[in-house]
């Protein structure tokens, strides 16, 4: 299963794709750090990965 | 080599200590139990660590650990968010971990060894994946491993009904990055978890050998409370006890006593060790605290006998009565209903308390 992944460009802290589509627009959840991270950073390749297994990323 | 920490998961089976904090947070011997975790990476050489984060708990286990300058590791966060198994947790820390070699070690276990010569004995070969065995009396209930003369991994069997080793996987593994390719090919399971056994069997079947170290020292998954009490346990019988508070006279103390610079053991009080009582925590005239017994923090007892319990801090116990083999979370209050009518006990308890009266 692929597991996809994005890095927070401001502190470091790496989110898996189920938490950010979860949320779709979420603040960063390294602790103190501003950054507003979006499903749409991943790329569009990334995306349509997850949206065509999104059940494989629930439990 | 790095480390990647694993600290999610939702602590049902501590309820209700876990309803307010991470089952990792959990002290033992007055020290959460994540941080013997990062004590045992940094002693195996491994500073870069990833700690993995649930859906629970998130800020508190990064109010604790910082960036880790104060372990003298250097730690990076990773966002599980829903627990979708090991491998997927392992897998999120794929870009942390890049090309190096890295130890898996989930933040609920407590080993008295350390992992240093699980890493030892996965570097002396060629690898793909180390893991970590204990005998245990009851492999009917383990995952269990099956290995040749050489210590290297012939088989996996979760939970066999007729098992070919008594020698458990206690989730502790090393893995080459090879394991990243496994976990790309896997399914979930029917649990619909993505399964570190799985992927590491995929290993064994592309012809990587697998490394297996048995520990030999005690090791525990603190996921019960039954577990914490041995685990704490099992650390103050090991650890080095340093008394730094004051001990008035007219108390009376025994064996090996850990009592923070702030704490106070006052006259009338007796203390037999091992125990460990931290800052800012005061035993009272007519206090019992007995062996293998932690008092967390701005605690005060007064007239209690207490032994072989956790105190997580911030409690005043003042009833007249004997406390053995229990756990009291962050806050809990136990004082007396001697003086109150009609006769009873008086209680305030959260969903999921147990209590035996």
């Amino acid at each position: 299963m692929r597991i996809i992944t994005h890095t927070c460009s401001a502190c470091g802290t790496v989110v898996a794709a189920n938490e950010l589509e979860d949320n779709r627009v979420m603040k960063c959840p390294g602790l103190g750090c501003q950054e507003v991270l979006r499903f749409d950073d991943l790329s569009e390749d990334a995306r349509e990965h997850f949206l065509d297994h999104r059940d494989r990323y629930q439990i | 080599m790095k480390g990647v920490l694993l600290s999610g998961g939702t602590g049902s089976r501590l309820r209700p200590i876990t309803h307010t904090g991470p089952k990792q947070l959990v002290p033992v011997a007055n020290r959460p139990v994540l941080e013997y975790a990062i004590e045992d990476l940094k002693e195996a050489g491994i500073t870069e660590i990833g700690v993995i984060l649930g859906n629970k708990g998130r800020n508190e286990i990064q109010e604790l650990l910082g960036d880790g300058s104060d372990y003298g590791v250097e730690i990076t966060y990773i966002v599980q968010g829903n627990p979708l198994g090991l491998a997927h947790a392992a897998g999120c820390a794929r870009d942390f971990v890049g090309n190096d070699d890295f130890v898996m070690y989930l933040g609920d276990n407590i080993l008295k060894s350390g992992v240093t010569e699980l890493v030892e004995s996965f570097q002396a070969g060629d690898y793909g994946a180390g893991i970590a065995l204990q005998e245990v009396d009851d492999p009917q209930a383990f995952g269990i491993a099956d290995v040749d003369d050489a210590g290297n991994v012939t088989q996996l069997i979760e939970k066999p009904d007729d098992p070919p080793t008594n020698l458990a996987l206690i989730g502790m593994y090393v893995f080459s990055p090879t394991i990243f390719d496994a976990i790309d090919n896997l399914e979930p399971s029917w649990r619909g978890e993505l399964e570190i056994t799985d992927a590491i069997q995929d290993l064994f079947e592309d012809g990587y050998e697998i490394d297996s170290h048995v520990v030999t020292g005690w090791w525990k998954d603190t996921g019960k409370p039954e577990d914490i009490l041995e685990a704490n346990r099992l650390v103050l019988e090991d650890k080095k006890l340093k008394t730094a508070g004051v001990v008035e006279d007219g108390a009376t103390t025994d064996g090996r006593i850990e009592l923070a610079e702030s704490a106070v053991i006052e006259d009338g009080a007796v203390v037999r060790g091992p125990v460990s009582i931290a800052e800012n925590t005061t035993l009272m005239s007519g206090t019992y605290v007995g062996p293998y017994t932690s008092v967390g923090a701005d605690s005060t007892l007064e007239n209690i006998h207490i032994e072989n319990s956790v105190i997580i801090g911030d409690s005043e116990i003042t009833a007249n009565g004997r406390i053995v083999d229990s756990l009291l979370g962050r806050g809990a209050n136990v004082g007396s209903a001697d003086e109150l009518l009609p006769e009873g006990r008086r209680l305030v308890v959260g969903e999921n308390s147990q209590l035996k009266l």
